[in-house]
């Protein structure tokens, strides 16, 4: 990041993108991937706050109307719908499974419909199959899959926003080294979303059937297999471009940076795991996580160090990039302060079953991101319509 | 035909829905579990349950039931109700609250835990048995929706932590304390002869013996040694808190050990009616749809726009 800022203070003139509007409106640009990325994060750390179906339906609305507002032309930004179909998928198999392995019912509970039983024997006791499902444990089935839902669906709203290619730039320099993985990693969502767009116009043109099962084992292994070849052909020529390139690192430093970076990477895990199990020692929990970190950063620094790179067409970190990122962390802040609202408003009763309310506060920091959709510069309108639209967001 | 066939699976479902209802009835009638007043559990008829609200600075409640029951049903009747987690459903008992303590209010409250995922094993409600005869705590093997406990047993449950080796979180009342020591049912409208409580074990802390009896009040305190004092069932709608506070100074005629620990007031809690539940209002939801769809026009609109201007 000090990196991006710095190059966008030294190339201050050159402007990517067309010429001013008249009329006074901004300057069609798109925004850093990072900003984008940050503020999906934030959403999503914000969403893992509540269980109240209420504010995760805001939550929903508000990254629909952004991505309406702010999406590019780009493949990958029109897959906003492939990110739903997710949601739905996990919403649907939650409330399933937890009518299948009843989870029992009580006489106060509003009995539905019943599945058979399947008896278990007394050893196996634990787990019941089948028996009386009731309307409160599907509905708490569903605010949970819609928790998991929403979060899936902020980080397809990253996606779908942010350019995957330009956000692999600001990687830090350490990774390089895992060039491949990274890139793999970063971009194999967005070109799964590309590949079934081009799978499916190819058998639209070859009039073959493009609905139903026969259709979808047509359409899963050309996607699997060119989403995983497009996302190496991406790693090689990055490769090529010299990202985990050695360089001129000695082979000691190099060890010395690897070292760290695991030393760094266990330390964090075992803070992590130390902050969420209560019965562990104290040791366990910051300490071990600050000690990490630091490590982490040091490593970090020493492999980015010797890395030296200039970059064409830098992406500009201006006050849009630190407005949107802004309003995403302070809605995930205001949701986790706890002030101005009742904590137990964020995880509403379901048994016994009430109407959940709505806390203004929570729904007024969820507001909040929204307006990251007029906050972030309006995207680059496609320059002709007559030139096919991969061509002209094809970035680098 | 397509008319025959939709007819058909109509009735098809009809009778499905019929005989599920109907087997949820059949299954839901006969297990008959009810709430009693404490004097009709005997050593082998009725269970004993007892809740420990003492974390919160409260007594230890315990009420007695009928027996085909399970050890969930007992405490969802007579005033007992649970709160399961958003993650495991009502099976995991993640609060409890008894409409005599404090109106009904559940603990831990939800400022405690909010009950979304299972609660850590540092601080959570754990279940105990003790089977007719026992003197000693056995850690639940199941939950509370499976375990099914035997006529003359205690159930307890305790709010804390344990650990796995079993040294920590172990209950401080032994089950001689919250057991019916009585062999005959007593209480109900005329409350017969109730000195036939077998002898207490040397070893129990019988606490803090009043030494006038409370005010003839509707909630009872009764001290272990005299477990069966006479009740008045008819008065126990109204349980109160009020009324459990006698004062735990060192007894000085104790008939127990000179470790008379100010432990756990042992406090009997009648069946009572259940605490009222407010469904809460509709309309938050009705104004959240409403600004849903106000968010989703705006998108159509801009959305529009930004095609017309391209």
């Amino acid at each position: 990041m000090p990196r991006t800022t710095a190059s966008a203070q030294a190339a201050k003139p050159p402007v990517s993108g067309p010429a001013p509007d008249t009329g006074g409106r901004r300057l069609p640009r798109t925004l850093h991937p990072v900003a984008w990325w940050i503020w999906a994060l934030a959403l999503a750390t914000a969403v893992s706050r509540t269980n109240n179906p209420l504010l995760l339906f805001l939550v929903l609305a508000v990254l629909g109307y952004v991505i309406t507002m702010r999406r590019t032309e780009a493949p990958w930004a029109r897959g906003f719908k492939y990110y739903l179909y997710l949601a739905l998928t996990v919403v649907t198999i939650r409330v399933t499974f937890r009518a299948v392995f009843a989870t029992g019912i009580t006489p106060r509970d509003h009995f539905l419909f019943s599945l058979p039983h399947i008896p278990t024997p007394d050893w196996y006791a634990g787990i019941q199959l089948g028996g009386p499902v009731s309307l409160e444990a599907l509905l708490s089935a569903a605010t949970d899959g819609l928790r998991l839902a929403c979060m899936l669906c902020c980080i397809g709203a990253a996606n779908t926003l942010a350019n995957p290619k330009r956000a692999l730039r600001v990687l830090p320099g350490a990774l390089y080294e895992l060039g491949v993985a990274v890139t793999v990693s970063l971009s194999v969502a967005p070109q799964l979303v590309q590949s079934v767009q081009r799978v499916h116009r190819a058998k639209r043109l070859r009039a073959g059937r493009s609905k139903g099962l026969r259709a979808l084992r047509g359409i899963i292994v050309p996607v699997l297999e060119d989403a995983l070849e497009r996302s190496l052909r991406l790693a090689a020529a990055m490769d090529s471009r010299g990202y985990g390139r050695a360089g001129t690192a000695t082979r000691r430093s190099r060890r010395l940076t690897g070292a760290l970076m695991l030393l760094g990477m266990c330390g964090l895990c075992a803070g992590a795991y130390g902050l969420l199990d209560a019965t562990a020692p104290k040791l366990l929990g910051l300490p071990a996580m600050g000690a990490g970190a630091v490590l982490c950063f040091a490593g970090l620094r020493l492999g980015g160090r010797r890395i030296t790179r200039t970059s064409y067409r830098p992406d500009p970190w201006r006050f849009a990039e630190w407005a949107v990122a802004g309003c995403g962390v302070l809605s995930a802040v205001l949701l986790f302060a706890n002030v101005g609202f009742n904590a137990a408003e964020l995880n509403p009763s379901i048994y016994p079953l009430s109407w959940p309310t709505l806390p203004l506060v929570p729904a007024a920091a969820i507001l909040l991101a929204g307006t990251a959709g007029f906050l972030a510069p309006p995207p680059a309108a496609p320059t002709r319509a007559a030139l096919p639209p991969q061509r002209t967001e094809e970035p680098k | 035909m397509s008319g025959n066939r939709f007819v058909r699976a109509v009735a098809r479902t009809a009778a499905a829905l019929g005989l599920t209802v109907a087997a949820f009835a059949a299954t839901a009638a006969p297990a008959g579990a009810a709430p009693q007043p404490m004097g009709q559990c005997t050593t082998t008829s009725g269970v004993v349950l007892a809740v420990d609200f003492s974390h919160w600075g409260g007594p230890v409640y315990r009420s007695c039931g009928t027996t085909p029951t399970t050890g969930y049903e007992l405490l969802n009747q007579g005033g007992w109700a649970t709160t399961g987690t958003g993650h495991d459903g009502p099976a995991f008992i993640c609060r409890i609250g008894y409409s005599g303590y404090q109106g009904g209010k559940q603990y831990p409250t939800p400022q405690q835990d909010d009950c979304v995922l299972t609660p850590p094993a540092s601080a959570y409600w754990s279940y105990w048995h003790a089977n007719p005869g026992q003197n000693t705590w056995e850690y639940s093997q199941l939950g509370a929706m499976l375990y099914k406990p035997k006529p003359g047993s205690v159930d307890l449950w305790i709010f804390g932590g344990t650990n796995v080796e079993g040294t920590e979180g172990k209950p401080t009342v032994t089950p001689g304390q919250l057991r019916a020591n009585n062999t005959q049912p007593t209480g109900g409208p005329a409350p017969k002869d109730t000195r036939t409580a077998a002898p207490l074990p040397p070893n129990v802390n019988t606490g803090p013996r009043p030494e006038n009896p409370p005010p003839t009040g509707p909630p009872m305190t009764t001290t272990p040694s005299s477990p069966t004092a006479p009740q008045n069932p008819s008065a126990s709608a109204s349980p109160s808190e009020s009324a459990s506070p006698t004062p735990s100074a060192p007894p000085p005629s104790s008939s127990g050990p000179a470790v008379a620990a100010p432990g756990p007031q042992v406090v009997e809690a009648a069946p009572a009616a259940d605490a009222k539940h407010d469904a809460g209002s509709y309309l938050p939801a009705v104004a959240t749809g409403a600004l849903v769809l106000l968010i989703g026009a705006a998108a159509v609109y801009a959305a529009k726009r930004r095609r017309r201007t391209e």
